[in-house]
């Protein structure tokens, strides 16, 4: 048999998820929110939807991924069935998308963090956007830096879940070090002139604001973007689980713990900015990268400390970021690895063919369509485009995990009515259903904490309504504040998302027969409560355990088991 | 752990097909579509494509459709009718298509049916379009057929083709048409694409004598300067001028006018011109001659008037010129024919200035015949003014003008409810206003009606005289309207031929639109706007610029407006207009800056004591309150509309038609100590909290574990 894959504590996966879940959107999308929404007004629908939406997902795809112990194609595979293996795809394909761009985008966090630390944007005569479009304009710097990050992260994916572990273990916690250390000058700046005015700004409710929707909307896509919940990593994390880990408590953790670090970078860049610009507020309502490196440069060069403290704050919070975008991007390549090993190519190369369809999807978007808004400040559109087209794309993701757990509920709904063993009618689909499902995959014996009704209640009914909020709010935004909306040569417009999701969810169902065609490989460790035969995929002669032969896919568990030799 | 063997016998090629496959989507990525993006160039060229759009250089048109829709070659008769059916369906809130008249018993007690309105020989009625905000919900008018009228808005009527040869003179109001239901919905297009919005409306917007307002056209190399050809650089028609109006005006004219356009009066000549006489390349052969009249059958032949199709036009001798048949000063052979005794015509006598024939009713049954003809006065002193007429008005085609503005008549007054009425025509370059039918005779009005040309010409580039300096007509359009109605009324003679090459189209509908639209906006009280202005009244009035706007720590943001003591504003009916302009709440991550606009709000002025600082002396200082919040940030964008005691209400400041911006920052307090500090524990107690709560329990439960594996491993 051959060797499973598994993290050595349960830190390692605590820290893995939270690597994957803290990426840039945590340092440099919530100051932002929480300054275009009313300060501490917006952490309340923020908290909120933590707790509705973000955890109970990632409780789910825990629960799923522990289970079926592949990556999202898999457990789609075994969780929806055959015929929904396509959902992992897409599951698959639209981190793996927004990966092309966020490599590039690492790269401009590494490359602040050079110039950081060289001294570069602390000088008296620095003007940060003239940087920032000679970084941008010269294609050869940015894909030079995209590189270096596909490298790194290759590195330390190579050797799978052991590795991985450690990388995070070290990354996160110098991250929290970093931030702290940010905040604490910031919150030095801030205090510098008597008041705290960006720490006020960040927790006093506005209960006018409290009651404007679109707070709440917001409250919700940072959450959602946020914990990455429903993309795919926690599932794909999940694989490495040791038997007996605690979902439930790990969701938790790793969700709290995101929003903690929100919290400490929420503070170190509002704090820094409130302290030195003269109308902070219309600074942080801008874009991200625009914050993050046309302000936020400006800002830290006028820390205490003579010139050593601009150096560390520009260096650490830098530094922070980088370390942030790339635990991101690592669970990124792993959750596409992951999919391709579970197929029984080997992992090496998997991850070799990985980084390199990174690097070179990346390409358009770190050089193509390099413009000047109307102010002077350079953008990528091409990148900015693919971040429109895939980003939402997401929300799919979550839905087809709703979807496989109403689905499991009601086939064994069904199979317990014909049984006289549960009641009939809707009422009695809602009573059992999603319940079926929480008995079975979460509340295994394992946990501290046991789930109770409240998840059902929200994978029933807050689920979908949020989707259909989330994406209707999107939507009809879009169409009232963009020109020529529906034209599908306009890149910002709508048709052309539609065409993309639609092009590539059709090219996935198609190629679903060929993924089931295919053997199957679950990554068990030893003493896993494996059992799947109550489930949709569970009768699939296909879907063996690592090392298994099947019959005609011969070659591909020599292959593996090879592999296993070498390794071990 | 398991070993294998590595065999030679050992497939190391997995089906292609799947990797392969599954790459797929990944080339997506690159066929992102190659569009264009609306960020904003440095100009620095001096070619046309350098400056702007290459739709706006070729005039590619936003709305075309076609080559008729855009205005490279010319509608017919049909497809006119079928793209203004198609815009009323496309459009019901704002246009609706009509045909003629419904009929009844009009002002003169006449019945008429929608038959009174149909040509004589092809039996169509003018196709018209009414253009009003809730064109649909309005009173009902069940003569006209009209749903669309509003006491309180002025109404305007714009009249195409009374002379069947002058095609422009139906594309110029066709393209009025065009390009206000366009607008409506696209205010702040950037119409010339060169990245500024509104910047060069129609005619001299800044007064400062030059009509490319932005200078864009003045910026080209020399060699490009005259594109129609016309021979003045940088004129109107030309590339960059007057180029980028501003569609928030015509918005608002929409919503506060009626706009009545009947592109093609005669279309029974129309079509006899283009499917008969000339044919349909007539620039060929008819550049300046043509079929003129509509097709009354004039022949001893027929009874006249008799439909005939089956009856060969006698070209010699049929039809009615329909700009001499209005019955003010009718038959007073001015520049027109008189009346033919039916049967006296005869081949090759081409009466092409034919004023129709005479009257045969007695109206007033008093056994006198036509004793008191349509002019204004009691010719027979029996205290009834104009009661039975000479003639005039005996053809469908004017029947359809008499009957469409007699009927008009929202407000009660028992009156015409168009104090402005515009016909074109072409050609020769020339704005005429009233009289026609009289010489070196002025009319009441001859300062305004001369002034309100004047601003036209300079729009143009046309001359501007009254109709009968140029040579005297009786019977038309204008002298009716004026005449009897009191309607500012011109006659634009467009162009250099009757039939214009198709390329010049479009360079002529450009130079000429901005005085339709002109006309339009005026239509509120062009009289006293022309007093006003004829005094240097109402340019002296201004609204404070941005720079000069106090913004106070606290509460709504005051904006002055300065009035001239002599201007006769109302505080009831002056406003600002403001929106926000505020950054976006959920931006773009990568992305330039986002804004989204609010809609267009209007404060109520108010009077404050102590005046305001004119060229002239001490001004009137009105005040609006604009309640902006103390939490926003952005720009805030105004105008002012000052409207008059005598009720125009379009004075806007600035006068070009767009709006001051203003900067606006934060300026509430960023927070309560106390608030803060609850909702701070708050937020600790539930993440950090929670999160101490799940690491406590995580790692005693760890605890145990690893001590019960430290223990199998000792016991192993």
């Amino acid at each position: 048999m051959a060797e499973s894959d598994q993290f050595n504590g349960r830190l390692g996966l605590i820290f893995a998820s939270i690597g994957a879940a803290i990426g840039t959107g945590n340092i440099w999308r919530f100051p932002r929110m929480v300054g275009a929404n009313g300060g501490g007004t917006f952490l309340i629908p923020w908290l909120f939807f933590l707790f509705v939406w973000s955890i109970p997902l990632v409780i789910a795809e825990y629960a799923m991924g522990k289970r079926s112990r592949t990556g999202t194609v898999g457990t789609f595979r075994i969780f929806a069935g055959k015929r929904f293996a396509w959902m992992g795809l897409w599951t698959a394909w639209i981190s793996t998308a927004i990966g092309f761009y966020y490599a590039v985008v690492s790269g401009w966090t590494l490359k602040y963090f050079q110039l950081g630390i060289s001294g570069a944007l602390t000088g008296d005569e620095v003007d940060t956007t003239e940087v920032w479009n000679a970084f941008l304009q010269s294609p050869g710097q940015v894909i030079f830096f995209q590189f270096v990050v596909i490298l790194l992260v290759l590195g330390a994916i190579w050797k799978g879940a052991k590795a991985i572990e450690k990388v995070n273990f070290y990354l996160m916690i110098s991250l929290f070090a970093l931030l702290f250390l940010t905040l604490f000058l910031s919150l030095w700046m801030d205090f510098s002139d008597g008041t705290l005015d960006g720490a006020l700004f960040m927790f006093t409710v506005d209960f006018d604001m409290l009651f404007e929707p679109e707070v709440w909307i917001n409250g919700l896509s940072q959450s959602a973007w946020s914990c990455s919940a429903g993309m795919g990593m926690c599932m794909t994390y999940a694989v490495y689980m040791r038997k007996d880990e605690d979902t439930v408590l790990n969701a938790f953790t790793m969700g709290l713990a995101n929003n903690s670090i929100s919290i400490i970078a929420g503070l170190a860049v509002l704090s820094a900015i409130f302290a030195v610009n003269p109308d902070p507020l219309a600074t942080v309502t801008g874009g991200s990268s625009a914050i993050t490196f046309l302000a936020l440069p400006e800002v830290f060069a006028q820390a205490p400390g003579g010139s050593i403290g601009p150096l560390f704050m520009m260096a650490g919070f830098f530094l922070a970021l980088s370390f942030a975008a790339l635990t991101s991007m690592i669970s990124t390549v792993e959750l596409c690895v992951r999919n391709f090993v579970d197929h029984g190519y080997d992992r090496e190369r998997s991850v070799l063919i990985t980084g390199i369809a990174l690097f070179l999807f990346g390409l358009p978007s770190a050089m193509l369509w390099i413009k000047l808004d109307s102010s002077g400040v350079a953008f990528p559109e091409f990148l900015e485009v693919q971040d429109h087209i895939w980003g939402y794309g997401l929300m799919f993701s979550g839905l087809f995990i709703a979807f496989s757990i109403w689905k499991y509920g009601y086939v064994k709904w069904r199979k317990e009515v014909d049984a006289g063993t549960a009641p009939a009618g809707f009422s009695g689909y809602l009573g059992f259903g999603v319940s079926a499902f929480r008995d079975d995959f979460i509340n295994t014996g394992d946990n501290d904490l046991e789930v109770g009704r409240w998840w059902d209640v929200l994978i029933y009914i807050a689920f979908p309504i949020l989707f259909i909020v989330l994406m209707g709010s999107y939507f009809l935004d879009m169409i009232a504040n963009t020109d020529d909306v529906w034209n599908p040569s306009n890149p910002k417009g709508l048709s052309i998302i539609l065409l993309f999701w639609g092009v590539v969810a059709i090219t996935f169902m198609l190629l679903n027969k060929y993924l089931i065609a295919r053997p199957l490989y679950r990554n068990i460790p030893e003493g896993a409560d494996v059992d799947i035969s109550a489930l949709p995929g569970g009768d699939d002669d296909m879907v063996v355990e690592l090392g298994e032969v099947v019959p005609g896919f011969e070659h591909l568990t020599q292959e593996t088991a090879i592999e296993a030799e070498l390794v071990g | 752990m398991t070993t294998a063997v590595s065999s030679p016998y050992v497939q190391r090629t997995p089906r292609a097909s799947f990797g392969y496959l599954i790459c797929l989507p990944l080339l997506l990525s690159l066929f992102s579509p190659v569009a264009g993006s609306a960020y904003v160039q440095e100009v620095t060229g001096d070619t046309p494509d350098d400056i702007w759009s290459s739709d706006y250089v070729t005039y590619e048109f936003p709305w075309a459709v076609d080559e008729a829709t855009n205005f490279k070659q010319y509608h017919t008769y049909d497809s006119m009718k079928t793209r203004m059916m198609r815009l009323a369906e496309d459009n019901p809130g704002i246009a609706s298509f009509h045909e003629g008249l419904n009929g009844g018993t009009n002002t003169r007690g006449q019945e008429t049916t929608e038959d009174t309105y149909k040509g004589w020989y092809y039996g169509h009625a003018s196709p018209w379009m009414k253009i009003t905000l809730g064109v649909e919900d309005g009173e009902y008018n069940e003569f006209n057929g009209d749903a669309g009228n509003y006491a309180d808005r002025q109404d305007v009527l714009v009249v195409g083709n009374h002379h069947a040869r002058e095609w422009m003179s139906y594309e110029v109001p066709m393209f009025m048409i065009e390009t206000l239901i366009w607008s409506y919905d696209e205010i702040g297009y950037d119409n010339d694409g060169d990245g500024l919005v509104d910047e060069d409306p129609w005619g001299d917007a800044d007064g400062d004598g030059i009509l490319d307002d932005d200078g864009d056209c003045l910026r080209l190399d020399p060699a490009y300067q005259d594109s129609d050809g016309d021979g003045v650089a940088c004129g109107p028609g030309d590339l960059g001028v007057d180029e980028d109006f501003s569609e928030q005006k015509l918005h608002d004219l929409i919503n506060n006018r009626e706009i009545y356009i009947v592109p093609m009066l005669n279309v029974d000549g129309n079509r006899y011109d283009r499917e008969e006489f000339c044919g349909p390349t007539a620039w060929e052969n008819c550049a300046t001659s043509g079929w003129r009249k509509n097709l009354r059958d004039n022949t001893l032949t027929g009874i006249t008037p008799l439909p005939d199709l089956d009856e060969q036009v006698d070209e010699g001798c049929d039809g009615v010129d329909l700009n001499r048949n209005y019955q003010f000063e009718w038959g007073a052979p001015l520049g027109a024919t008189g009346p033919l005794i039916p049967g006296a015509c005869y081949a090759g006598q081409n009466n092409d200035v034919y004023n129709g024939p005479v009257d045969t009713v007695d109206q007033d049954n008093d056994g006198r015949l036509n004793e008191d003809g349509v002019d204004g006065k009691d010719d027979d002193g029996d205290g009834l003014v104009d009661e039975d007429w000479l003639g005039g008005n005996s053809e469908p085609e004017t029947k359809f003008i008499q009957d469409l503005t007699e009927m008009n008549d929202d407000n009660g007054n028992g009156g015409s409810d168009f104090p402005v009425t515009l016909t074109w025509h072409s050609f020769s370059e020339l704005i005429l206003y009233p009289w026609g039918h009289c010489q070196n005779c002025d009319n009441p009005d001859q300062d305004q009606l001369k002034y309100h040309g004047d601003v036209m010409a300079t729009m143009s580039n046309y001359e501007n005289m009254q109709s009968s300096d140029l040579y005297p007509t009786s019977g038309d359009f204008c002298d009716w309207h004026y005449g009897l109605f009191n309607s500012y009324c011109y006659t634009m003679e467009i162009g250099n031929a009757f039939h214009e090459r198709p390329e010049n189209i479009d360079d002529i509908l450009l130079r000429n639109v901005g005085m339709g639209m002109y006309m339009i906006e005026i239509a509120d009280n062009p009289k006293e706007r022309a007093d006003l202005a004829i005094a240097n009244i109402s340019q002296q009035n201004y609204l404070k610029q941005p720079n000069k706007v106090d913004i106070p720590p606290e509460g709504d943001i005051p904006v002055d407006i300065c009035v001239s003591s002599l201007f006769p504003y109302s505080v009831d009916n002056s406003h600002i207009k403001w929106r926000q302009v505020k950054p976006s709440r959920m931006q773009s991550d990568y992305g330039p800056r986002e804004w989204s606009y609010t809609d267009w709000e209007s404060a109520k002025v108010m009077l404050i004591e102590g005046g305001c600082p004119l060229a002239a002396g001490n001004g009137t200082l009105l005040r609006a309150m604009l309640p902006i919040s103390e939490t926003a940030t952005g720009e805030l964008h105004y105008k002012a509309m000052v409207s008059t005691l005598g009720g125009a209400d379009f004075y806007q400041y600035p006068s070009d038609g767009s709006y001051y911006t203003l900067d606006i920052s934060y300026r509430a307090a960023f927070g309560s100590l106390f608030g803060a500090l609850f909702m701070f524990s708050v937020v600790a107690t539930f993440v950090w909290g929670g999160l101490a709560v799940a690491l406590r329990i995580m790692l005693k439960g760890d605890g145990e574990k690893v001590f019960e594996a430290e223990l199998q491993a000792e016991g192993a």
